[in-house]
């Protein structure tokens, strides 16, 4: 429901409408289910629904619990489920989104819900860790930096932008349905090494993405990479993956 | 009392920004068993939001840089109230710790010979920061983060201390609780290491991130420790100011290390109207020269747009105040027309995409609106130069929390290797004296009692305060009355403000249950707010004088005789004292680079 306020806008004021917002809330306390709740608040047309359940933990319902932290898109903690997409809550203005009817903001799915909008995300970073997330070299230690040109290091820097907010993993069928699969991070955490120049693990983390929980699993359903707020090519770096699993054994 | 969950450590860190993670390397590498505990998941500390780079006078773009001169930068944009001996550990090791980053793997935009590639930064001489795109937080903390997992160190994630304990006169241990389950935590550590960052959450408009409540600061104060420079605090002159939603939101300096310039609404590059007497001689007296400079730094001074970040944040208060600002209360940052829409889109990404999605502005046709943001404590914990270790025994504190260093203001870039360079120094003396100790003090039951008793306090009050609006009223008093532009009235104000928030502090009122509870963890971190709030308006009442983060419209000049002392803050009965304390003495051989 968009309804302009009555009073005539100042000059560079920003109009402001009603918005009604459909949480699903989950107290393990007192809930044995998950369950809709509805609160309509008003909003500026610039702001985001990260402002909107701001607005609605300060001012209705201080119990009601996300998680946040830069607010800005960079540190990956606000990923929802928002009108039934993934998103980050920080980068979503309310004004691209219909407001005729209810925003529907949802945990991520595929991970067990601990309260409201926050979801238990030890599997995601156990996935992450099982990838060997880190360089490995062998030889000494170099005495200054070791040289990579421009087009090396351009190599894997989409890769690179990731920020871990697992609006990737959390869209993913496959994942929904088996949360032995590693995801669709695990797997572009493990490209960003895999594709680095300086770095002599790639046979060690392909054999683990070999495995049957691995990246044959990915079905390329293409969610992960319309999910990403970074706009990472996601399940492209899945299929870079998959094609130097079967050069390997070429 | 019901039994708690208890572990033991050599060394516990406390947050996992950089400057932690660094620590906790450090502490490991030296043979330390190390816990990290940490209020937000791994990765999300306010570290990540870092865009610029990392100083270091590595001279792989100018070979004319060394330590000295980023030693001499340093100093002179604090203003010369930085350790002398801090400044001086940060200038020569900052370049092995960007090496050894990338030895572990970070990535780095590269010269075109493969070297890591620099950039300009205000107060910098030479091109210094070593950085990838507008993302090098992110990559530092990654880096750092992955480090951590290849090492196995554990890390208590979403978990918050609330109190520092001691034994024997020392410290023995913290005690905090678990956001998720509300459930409470004790740590047994000889060391206990301080990396919590700043303060930015008790002011209304910031670029910090919630986690900014203070907390190491309000630790430290309470177990004993000194507070030192807390009257300095750097408003970053570059937050977004439109649309509302955002503001506050940081916009890098690279873009005006990258050839971006301020203008007001007249169109004219005021910052030639502000360069102060102590930059006269190396900074360009017009546009022509500033506008060489990019290229040939050796025949040409220094753009304006590039003074330390307190003179530029006081520039643009000045052209607003004077009726020339932009429509939404800001100036006008410009390299539309500057630099063309590719080199923008390659070197500012992330800046390109915030102000598209956020603002609805093409930054690559248009100017952004900027004006002041508060971005940076520069006051904190006084430490040991070498060490990192507070008055209180077993106590360290590294990065933002740590005072000190930074002088009167910060300049950009010298966060990052801040972090890396004294979080490694007191990861590993933390954890040199935890295996140095022969009986280790016992974090004691009473103890325990009384923090479990401190933190559930919120439960046993019924239609009390809402945190929420005590936090708001908070920020609105800190800003209006303890903000950019100072006076002794507003303070005095501002203190009898925040006596009326501490008695109203007491009576918060939380909803619903332990598990997973932001009103109560609010309420809890309100109390660190407000002794750091404290801090910062007292210290800011007693220096009557304006000297980089500290400007006071009562005093307008810098006064030579408050440049040899700097103000200690402790605790004196319920409130906070001041002290005076000497400047440490920089030895002459220093001394002479000022000359």
């Amino acid at each position: 429901m968009t309804a302009a306020v009555a009073d005539a806008p100042v000059a560079g004021a920003v109009p402001s409408f009603q918005v009604t917002l459909r949480l699903r809330r989950f107290n393990p306390e007192n809930d044995t289910e998950p369950r809709w709740e509805e609160h309509t608040v008003t909003m500026h047309g610039t702001d985001r629904v990260l402002d909107a359940l701001h607005k609605i933990k300060w001012e209705i319902d201080g119990s009601l619990t996300f998680r946040r932290s830069c607010a800005h898109g960079i540190c990956g903690s606000d990923a929802m489920r928002i009108n039934g997409r993934n998103r980050l809550a920080c980068k979503t203005l309310l004004k691209d989104l219909p407001l005729d009817k209810p925003v529907t903001v949802e945990p991520i799915k595929g991970l067990a819900v601990l309260k409201d909008l926050v979801v238990d995300m030890d599997p995601f970073f156990e996935a992450y860790k099982s990838i060997m997330p880190f360089l490995i070299t062998s030889g000494n230690e170099p005495s200054r930096e070791r040289r990579q040109s421009p087009e090396d290091r351009a190599r894997y820097d989409d890769t690179t932008k990731c920020i871990m907010c697992a609006a990737c993993t959390s869209s993913c069928p496959v994942y929904w349905s088996d949360g032995q699969y590693f995801g669709p991070q695990a797997i572009v955490g493990a490209h960003r090494f895999i594709f680095d120049s300086r770095d002599e693990g790639a046979e060690q983390r392909l054999e683990i993405l070999n495995d049957r929980d691995g990246v044959w699993r990915c079905r390329t359903t293409f969610n992960c990479t319309d999910a990403c707020p970074r706009g990472i090519e996601v399940t492209k770096a899945i299929q870079e993956v998959k094609r130097a699993l079967l050069f390997r054994r070429v | 009392m019901a039994e708690i969950e208890r572990h033991r450590f050599d060394v516990l860190v406390v947050g996992a920004g950089g400057a932690g993670l660094r620590a906790a390397i450090a502490a490991h590498d030296a043979g330390a068993k190390v816990g990290i505990v940490c209020k937000s998941l791994l990765g999300k500390a306010h570290t990540v939001m870092a865009e610029g780079g990392i100083a270091a006078a590595m001279a792989n773009v100018w070979k004319e840089d060394n330590w000295q001169v980023h030693f001499r930068d340093t100093m002179r944009g604090g203003k010369m109230l930085n350790h002398w001996r801090m400044a001086q550990l940060h200038a020569q090791e900052a370049p092995d710790r960007v090496r050894e980053l990338e030895e572990w793997g970070a990535l780095f935009d590269r010269t075109p010979d493969g070297l890591i590639s620099q950039r300009d930064f205000g107060g910098h001489r030479y091109a210094r920061l070593a950085h990838v795109g507008d993302r090098t937080g992110l990559e530092l903390i990654r880096t750092l983060q992955q480090r951590a997992v290849a090492l196995g160190i554990e890390v208590f994630m979403e978990c918050t201390i609330t109190k520092l304990v001691k034994g024997d006169g020392r410290i023995a241990g913290a005690f905090g609780y678990w956001r998720e389950s509300g459930r409470f935590i004790a740590f047994d550590a000889p060391s206990v290491v301080l990396a919590t960052g700043g303060i930015g959450k008790s002011y209304k408009v910031t670029s910090n991130s919630w986690e900014y409540t203070g907390d190491g600061h309000a630790l430290a104060l309470e177990a004993g420790a000194s507070l030192v420079n807390m009257e300095f605090v750097q408003f970053h002159p570059t937050g977004m100011v439109w649309p509302p939603s955002v503001k506050g939101i940081l916009v890098t300096e690279s873009v005006r290390g990258d050839g971006g310039v301020l203008r007001n609404s007249e169109g004219r590059r005021f910052m030639f109207d502000y360069i102060p007497e102590f930059f006269k001689a190396e900074t360009a007296d017009s546009e022509d020269e500033a506008d060489r400079w990019y290229e040939d730094k050796t025949n040409n001074r220094r753009p304006p747009e590039l003074l330390p970040r307190d003179e530029v944040a006081r520039a643009i208060n000045a052209e607003v105040k004077a009726g020339r600002g932009s429509p939404h209360g800001g100036v006008f940052l410009d390299i539309a027309s500057r630099r063309s829409p590719e080199y923008v889109r390659r070197r500012l990404p992330s800046m390109y995409h915030q102000f598209k999605e956020l603002a609805d502005v093409d930054i690559t046709a248009e100017p952004m609106e900027v004006g002041p943001t508060c971005h940076y404590v520069m006051g904190g914990v006084a430490v040991d130069p070498d060490t990192g270790e507070s008055a209180v025994q077993g106590l360290y504190a590294a990065g933002e929390v740590a005072g000190g260093m930074h002088g009167a203001n910060r300049l950009g870039g010298n966060s990052l290797s801040d972090l890396l360079v004294f979080g490694r120094r007191t990861g590993l003396n933390a954890a040199y004296a935890a295996a140095r100790l022969r009986r280790r003090p016992e974090v004691g039951d009473d103890d325990i009692r009384a923090a479990s008793e401190h933190a559930l306090a919120p439960f046993g009050i019924e239609g009390g305060e809402n945190p929420y609006a005590v936090q708001q009223d908070l920020q609105e008093v800190m800003h209006n009355l303890v903000g950019i532009i100072r006076t002794a009235d507003e303070m005095e104000q501002a203190l009898t403000d925040l006596a009326g928030l501490w008695e109203r502090i007491t009576r918060l009122s939380v909803e619903g249950h332990r598990q997973y509870n932001p009103g109560w963890h609010l309420a809890l971190d309100l109390h660190n707010m407000l002794r750091v709030s404290e801090c910062i308006a007292r210290a800011a009442l007693e220096r009557t004088e304006s000297r980089g983060g500290h400007t006071r419209d009562d005093y307008p000049a810098t006064d030579d005789s408050w440049g040899r002392v700097n103000l200690h803050c402790r605790i004196d009965g319920d409130g906070v004292g001041i002290t005076p304390e000497p400047l440490p003495q920089m030895p002459d051989e220093l001394r002479e680079l000022f000359n």
